[in-house]
């Protein structure tokens, strides 16, 4: 009986499907929004994932949109094992067997991406809806700015909305869809926050780091000429720092990172090699409460490395630090993500009490590799019978690179052989990493311990002058030399070449050059006068920050002492109490307005409210109306009433009879039910005949 | 055991849900509970909040509750749905033994409603969208083996919607039963000859024919009953008139058939009647304790019909049959 399929105002499911011919009963919208929360949800990780894998996922997924169009078909069985196998072996190739969440992940952006493929039935939709939520929450772990933030959550907004035009089978509204979600989740906002603020940080379970190794923009462990001034044509982000009192004077800003010590001719390296660790994730409980004057915090990017950065004669005030020889500080675990470290600024002095020269380190620190430069070993020998103290050696070199024609350059000419000489004696052109190499060579061939140190220098302040921003083109390279009595001092022959670039800045020592981020045509950096474009980037910065500190950085100890701050000794357990409160007394409230809107009395019949307000229309104009009338008595009475709104009247009154007690079986309308805006309609034209004496 | 539970359980409902042909549903009778696709986001939550836990990190956990949030709301989403439809039956179906039966059925909201499933065991279901507060009118089919009055014991109402991560559904349980007419089965000896039309038509037309008896034509006959063969033999309207006596080709008569077991010769009976009405040939029925007069038409034969399948419940007591009654006449 297939009649028996005859709905009137409803659609039955199957005939949306039976339209599409490709072999799959999905409604071509809800694929649609899929497919689009497939692709926002790709975005995040465009920096992460080879380029083949993108390639073959946009393919895949294009694949998909074809079959349902019904251009192509779906692949069969073998031809999918084919793409699968196909796909698989270019994903261990490209891994080589190294296992970390990062290459973990890539095969699970490879499997979404194989799944459309196999994507027929609703099960198979859901299974999507699935790994492609997770995959929001992947992403993640890899990207926690505040715009990736909002492009995942558009994403599963994406998802959310392709799962009400699955359920409403092809004929749901996306915009509604779209709305009831908003309004689902400004209602539920605020347990959200609750529960965001309450939920007990647990201790991690097991750790797996992140990333397995990545090149990433930063300092290294080894520096040869043109290492740093290749970091300075970047403006990725290296750290953000907030002080608790003032924000030190630029020339102040040098960032301790590695001290370089072993040079071989060419390369400056690390004496002690880093040690080998087991594979582990980076602690986050970068240190809590008030800063206090001589605090600050730093917030550094994912970095890949253990060294941290800090002023000099800093101590470390954070758990997740361990202090390393020679007043440096380094993280426990490579920093896989951004992590965020305390740090207080003890008495002067503190460097060359932390790190005395012990007379087996006095010849690291005089190390030369031998036979070369002899000019440069010459001028040394020359300063050193010329002056009569180290210092005044130090102040004699460091005039000689002020007064004589030196040039401190990001476009800094090859030299090959002998570079220290060259660069004295020949070219005079270098950036702060030749200054540093020459300066250290020379000091140690005059006899005065020296190392190189390499962090970065300066910073600019974010917007509101609340923290500081260092980049990538801050990376710096300077001297520290052993003076007897005075310890470790600080030498910066760029200081003495370039004044500018340690007292404002990079940019305005480049200035004359234009070699600053020459190839960045996109840096707001590039377009600093003009003011608009500058100060967006930094408000957008600081929003950023925030978001870090406040929102991603709020974890474990942070929580702890946040909560400590609240009345009662609230610990993880307490936690997990306020937590279940809290859910109860959602329940509870939902549960309560539930009951109490069914019993509001709002829903009544809509013909009801017809019926009614067709009473008050009669008696308005002056008719007994006997209460609980029915259609055909209001009919009757508006016939007497006013005989040509008969016609209406009678029509109106069938047509609610008809919503009461079901079609006359002689209708052979297919449509026997008027729907409530036709009903309204009637009561509408019975309105204007009844008016229309009035009027006459 | 299962059993007993699962007894005890029908009972419940039944008791929760009482039979009537109009159900409005509120808070008292839906159920609600997640569907598969439900729980299996359930634990999608809980893996991405042990990867928040084990990551540290913040915005998982910020996604995994907003959509633990989206799940709860969904939940009340569901259930309102649901909640303030107002399901009617409007016809049972008639329809023979062993067929589906249409019933009519009516959705009346007072809000929008998507998505709307309404389905009975092992039939597929019917999906219907109200976009607004309207109604929205229906044909469920359902199957029936037995002749006799038959009450669809639960039509189910089901909603998944927005998410399809929960089901919210309730029942309806008619009251009105519907009339399911005996399986027609074409009667093999003794009446065969009457089953077909045609060679009835000769030996309507033959003279002589014991059972036959003409009378004059009177205003108001039929022409198709007038012997035109003898009105060109002699010129007289003569009407060949069955009515009167048992056994005449005019009647179709429970006693036709000595012998036959009771539920074959109804359904004997109802294919005639089906025989008959394709021949256009007027016909009157007669079973034990009831007597249709010969006549032609649908409302006859639905008559003929009902009165088949409603034979031998008569005596029954009880509303049902009542109303069942009503609805014949």
């Amino acid at each position: 009986m297939s009649r028996a399929r005859s709905w009137l105002r409803g659609r039955h499911r199957g005939s949306a499907a039976a339209k599409s011919e490709a072999g799959t009963l999905l409604p071509t919208r809800a694929l649609l929004w899929l497919l689009a929360g497939f692709l926002v949800l790709l975005t995040p990780q465009w920096d992460r994932l080879p380029w083949w894998l993108i390639v073959a996922c946009l393919l895949l997924a294009f694949w998909r949109w074809l079959a349902q169009q019904g251009t192509v078909r779906l692949p069969g069985r073998w031809s999918r094992l084919a793409v699968m196998v196909a796909l698989t072996v270019a994903y261990g190739l490209t891994v080589r067997g190294q296992f970390s969440v990062d290459t973990a992940a890539s095969f699970f952006v490879l499997a979404v991406g194989l799944k459309w493929l196999e994507t027929r039935s609703s099960r198979d939709f859901f299974v999507l809806f699935f790994i492609l939520t997770y995959l929001a929450s992947v992403n993640f772990l890899f990207q926690q700015g505040i715009l990736w933030t909002l492009v995942n959550l558009a994403g599963v907004v994406i998802l959310l909305v392709s799962l009400q035009l699955l359920q409403g089978g092809g004929t749901g509204a996306s915009l509604k869809s779209l709305r009831r979600l908003a309004v689902m989740s400004l209602k539920t906002l605020p347990i959200v926050v609750l529960l965001f603020v309450f939920f007990p940080r647990m201790a991690p379970l097991w750790s797996v780091p992140l990333v397995s190794s990545e090149a990433r923009t930063g300092i290294s462990d080894t520096m040869s000429p043109g290492d740093i001034s290749s970091l300075a044509q970047s403006r990725e982000r290296a750290f953000r720092v907030t002080f608790g009192g003032d924000i030190p004077a630029h020339r102040e800003r040098y960032w301790r990172g590695l001290i370089l010590d072993r040079f071989d001719g060419e390369t400056w390296r690390q004496w002690q090699t880093e040690p080998q660790l087991r594979p582990g994730r980076v602690a986050l409980d970068g240190g809590v409460g008030e800063l206090q004057p001589g605090q600050y915090d730093v917030l550094m990017e994912a970095s890949g490395q253990r060294w941290v950065y800090a002023l000099e004669n800093s101590v470390a005030n954070s758990d997740n630090l361990r202090r390393a020889p020679a007043g440096l500080f380094r993280l426990q675990r490579p920093a896989d993500t951004a992590v965020r470290y305390r740090m207080g600024l003890s008495e002067t002095g503190a460097l060359s009490r932390v790190d005395p020269l012990v007379a087996e380190n006095r010849s690291r620190y005089l190390q030369l590799p031998s036979g070369t430069n002899p000019r440069a070993r010459s001028l040394a020998e020359e300063l050193r019978a010329s002056s009569e103290s180290p210092l005044a050696l130090i102040g004699t070199l460091m005039n000689r690179f002020n007064t004589e024609a030196y040039h401190y350059t990001l476009r800094p000419p090859e030299m090959p052989d002998n570079s220290v000489d060259a660069l004295l004696f020949d070219e005079k052109r270098g950036f702060c990493a030749h200054y540093a190499s020459a300066t250290t060579f020379l000091l140690r061939a005059a006899g005065i311990p020296a190392r190189v140190v390499i962090g970065y220098q300066g910073g600019v302040s974010g917007a509101g002058g609340e923290y500081l921003i260092v980049r990538q083109y801050d990376a710096h390279a300077w001297v520290e030399a052993w003076i007897d009595g005075a310890g470790w001092v600080r030498v910066d022959p760029t200081a003495a070449i370039a004044p500018d670039r340690i007292e404002l800045g990079i940019q305005d020592a480049m200035a004359d050059e234009g070699s600053f981020l020459e190839n960045a045509w996109a840096s707001p950096e590039r377009y600093r006068n003009i003011p608009g474009i500058q100060w967006m980037s930094l408000q957008m910065d600081r929003l950023n920050y925030n978001w870090q500190r406040w929102v991603v950085g709020y974890q474990g100890q942070f929580q702890m002492d946040l909560m400590s701050r609240l009345p009662g000794n609230i610990g993880l357990r307490e936690l997990g109490y306020i937590t279940a409160g809290v859910l109860g007394l959602a329940m509870l409230i939902a549960g309560v307005v539930a009951v109490f809107r069914h019993h509001g009395g709002s829903r009544r019949d809509p013909a009801a409210r017809l019926i009614a307000s067709w009473m008050r229309l009669l008696e308005k104009q002056g008719v007994q109306v006997p209460a609980g009338a029915t259609p055909d008595q209001l009919a009757r009475l508006t016939r007497e009433h006013q005989p040509r709104a008969a016609k209406p009247a009678g029509n109106f009154a069938a047509a609610l009879n008809s919503h009461y007690y079901g079609p006359s079986s002689t209708a052979s309308a297919r449509r026997t039910a008027l729907s409530q805006a036709e009903l309204k309609q009637q009561l509408g034209s019975v309105r204007r005949a009844i008016a229309r004496r009035r009027n006459g | 055991m299962k059993k007993t539970l699962q007894r005890r359980w029908q009972y419940w409902i039944n008791r929760r849900i009482p039979r009537s042909d109009r159900c409005r549903f509120d808070r008292h009778s839906i159920f609600i509970l997640p569907t598969g696709a439900g729980v299996l986001f359930g634990v999608l939550l809980l893996v991405m909040l042990i990867t928040g836990i084990n990551y540290q990190n913040s915005l998982i956990y910020l996604l995994t509750f907003m959509l633990g949030a989206v799940f709860v709301a969904a939940m009340h989403q569901t259930h309102n749905n649901l909640s303030g439809l107002e399901l009617t039956l409007l016809r049972p179906g008639e329809g023979f033994a062993g067929d589906d039966l249409p019933f009519s059925l009516r959705i009346a909201a007072d809000h929008e409603a998507q998505g709307i499933q309404l389905s009975y065991p092992d039939q597929s279901p019917l999906t219907l969208t109200l976009s607004r507060a309207e109604m929205a009118d229906g044909v469920l089919s359902i199957p029936v083996r037995q002749r006799g009055l038959f009450t669809p014991d639960r039509i189910r109402i089901e909603t998944r919607f927005p998410f399809g991560l929960l089901k919210a559904w309730s029942w309806l349980r008619p009251e009105t039963p519907a009339v399911v007419y005996p399986r027609p089965i074409r009667p093999v000896h003794a009446m065969e000859a009457v089953a077909d039309g045609e060679e009835l038509e000769a030996t309507r037309i033959s003279p002589g024919q014991d059972q036959v008896e003409l009378r004059p034509w009177r205003e108001g006959d039929l022409s198709a009953r007038i012997d035109w063969k003898r009105f060109a033999r002699n010129g007289d309207m003569s009407v060949a008139d069955w009515q009167g006596e048992q056994g005449s080709p005019q009647w179709l008569d429970y006693d036709a058939f000595p012998g036959v077991d009771r539920e074959l010769r109804l359904s004997y009976l109802a294919s005639l009647v089906l025989a008959r009405e394709t021949a256009a040939q007027p016909y009157g029925l007669r079973l034990p304790g009831l007597r249709l007069e010969p006549d032609l038409g649908a409302s006859h034969r639905a008559r003929c019909l009902r009165a088949l399948g409603l034979f031998g419940f008569e005596r029954q007591t009880g509303s049902a049959v009542t109303a069942a009654r009503e609805a014949v006449q």
